[in-house]
């Protein structure tokens, strides 16, 4: 049986005796393309951050890629928050993808390569760009980008050193509608290489287009199924089922969305794995 | 500005003003870039307790300094470390502190301290040899330093969370920067003083980083830039008898404001 790509037993974790995360259990098998979704504050974050070895569980087991995290760190393909990056910093969008070719510790912190080394690196990082498509763009400033385009760039980093789990924190924030559905097309399409782990709270983007949901706060529930159904909509942005978060709606032509049907075979491309017998009532109010 | 060369203390002065570019150069860039500086400015006030020191105790100044203003950094680099955006007001305790430990020590010193203002404002037309000399062996270690740890330098600067992620000793680094803004500011103090160390540190990065395509491309034009400006700066205080420190400071701003009236040229995106 293959090494399950996540796997979380009762963790927990508090930041000053408040347990931000608690009873948490998850078993990921790899290939997934999971979306953790929860309303601000219930934990997504530093789930995330545990993770990444970044931050110590409180207490229980938790396993990436069957090691113990931040073992796993040449193994994991990283994208962090949008806003983390300095817009008008001097680097290529070559040089950037290169960074994600990063070793860890000491050995990672010099600054002489030999040629072949060096020739080595650009190939990989050229190759990730032509990866999310912007192989002719290699040579610009990062700063010349669209969001979009920079948060491909960012998709390319996280992929350059071929890794088999790929972590997202935001992607599609501070990107436009026609970026959003590129960029998950090209998700996508990477899902078939990686296990995915999405962290998001922009639902339109969640629908259909992944394997199944984990809806966080303080706890965590795994959803296998790709769709939104009301009640897995109200406990990713904390309200009553009953409840609707809609608070206007306008006269006139108003642009709108409409889920797709349950058994439609166009959503995404179609790129990702289907789940079979979805049930649940529409998730379009 | 043959008859200027003529003069060893302009001569002295000139190389003083190319050294501090150089290291400028590198060290404004990565303040710049990692949005340091407030820090820096922290550094570089809380190193006058630094000068005062070195009066107090009848020592050699630059060396005390160094030493003082490196302590000082590190204090910070630790103080900053969980949260760098929350410890701003630390930061200005600090900087306030080391400037009054500075003053009163230096009220404490017996005799009259005419070099006081020389730190305050420069005094790079009195640098002797033997500072040139420190100036220089400081230089290289600086450069050294950044250059040994450039990979990590950068990958920190461009994106803290990720580095972090990839396992890459942030907290190491960190420290190392914090370390080498300290050593270029002591140097910095002598050239245009510490009350002027922020503008030679920001405004030639500033300028190199909307036009430079990697970070070490910045700290090359950085340091041209500021190499021009202290030249310029010196012969115009030579010649029409002005503050040295100020002069290099007025052409640094009037260099900023002709660069932010030019735009930035690149090629336009095809697709």
């Amino acid at each position: 049986m293959q090494t399950p790509a996540l796997e979380l037993k009762e963790l927990w974790f508090a930041y000053d005796g408040a347990r931000v995360l608690d009873g948490v259990n998850l078993a990921l098998p790899a290939g997934e393309f999971l979306a953790v979704l929860g309303p601000n504050g219930g934990g997504k974050s530093t789930l995330l951050r545990l993770l990444l070895g970044l931050v110590k569980p409180g207490g229980g087991s938790l396993r990436v890629l069957g090691q113990d995290p931040g073992q796993a760190g040449g193994c994991i393909g990283y994208l962090p928050q949008f806003t983390a990056v300095s817009a008008s910093f001097p680097i290529t969008v070559l040089g950037a993808v290169a960074l994600g070719l990063v070793r860890p510790g000491f050995s990672g912190l010099g600054g002489w390569l030999k040629a072949s080394a060096r020739s080595a690196e650009r190939e990989a990082a050229l190759l990730a760009l032509d990866r999310v498509g912007l192989a002719e763009q290699a040579g610009r400033r990062l700063s010349d980008l669209s969001g979009g385009q920079r948060q491909r760039v960012f998709i390319a980093r996280a992929i350059v050193s071929g890794p088999e789990l790929l972590l997202l924190d935001e992607p599609t924030a501070s990107v436009d509608g026609k970026g959003r559905q590129e960029l998950m097309a090209l998700l996508a399409r990477l899902n078939r290489d990686m296990t995915i782990v999405m962290v998001s709270h922009d639902m339109s983007t969640v629908d259909g287009c992944v394997t199944s949901i984990a809806c966080v706060n303080r706890g965590l529930h795994h959803h296998a199924e790709s769709r939104l159904t009301p009640e897995i909509f109200a406990e990713a942005v904390g309200v009553d089922p009953a409840g609707c978060p809609v608070e206007l709606l306008a006269h006139g032509p108003v642009p709108h969305r409409v889920l797709l049907d349950h058994d439609h075979p166009d959503c995404c491309g179609g790129a990702h794995r289907r789940r079979q017998g979805d049930q649940g009532p529409e998730g379009a109010p | 500005m043959m008859e200027a060369l003529s003069f060893e203390f302009f001569r002295n002065a000139l190389l003083a003003g190319l050294l501090a570019s150089v290291i400028c150069g590198v060290i404004g860039s990565l303040v710049v870039v990692n949005r340091i500086v407030f820090l820096a400015g922290g550094v570089a006030h809380a190193s006058y307790g630094g000068v005062g020191l070195a009066f107090y105790l009848g020592l050699p100044v630059l060396p005390v300094t160094a030493v003082f203003s490196t302590t000082a950094a590190l204090g910070m680099a630790w103080v900053t470390l969980g949260a760098r955006e929350r410890a701003d007001t630390v930061i200005g305790v600090l900087w306030a502190a080391g400037m009054a430990l500075g003053i009163i020590l230096l009220d404490l010193t017996p005799g009259y301290n005419s070099d006081l203002m020389s730190y305050l404002f420069g005094s790079i037309l009195a640098v002797p040899a033997s500072d040139l000399m420190l100036m220089a062996g400081l230089s290289g270690v600086v450069l050294v330093l950044a250059g040994l740890f450039s990979r990590g330098l950068l990958v920190m600067s461009f994106d803290v969370e990720f580095a972090r992620s990839r396992g890459v000793p942030v907290r190491f680094l960190h420290f190392l920067l914090m370390g080498l803004v300290a050593v270029c500011v002591v140097m910095v103090i002598r050239v245009v003083g510490l009350i002027l160390v922020m503008a030679l540190l920001t405004i030639p990065p500033f300028m190199a980083e909307r036009r430079a395509r990697s970070l070490a491309g910045m700290m090359l034009l950085s340091a041209c830039l500021s190499a021009v400006f202290c030249v310029t700066g010196l012969y115009l205080s030579f010649a029409l008898d002005l503050t040295s420190g100020a002069s290099i400071i007025a052409v640094a701003c009037l260099g900023f404001a002709c660069s932010l009236l030019v735009p930035v040229n690149r090629p336009k995106e095809a697709a």
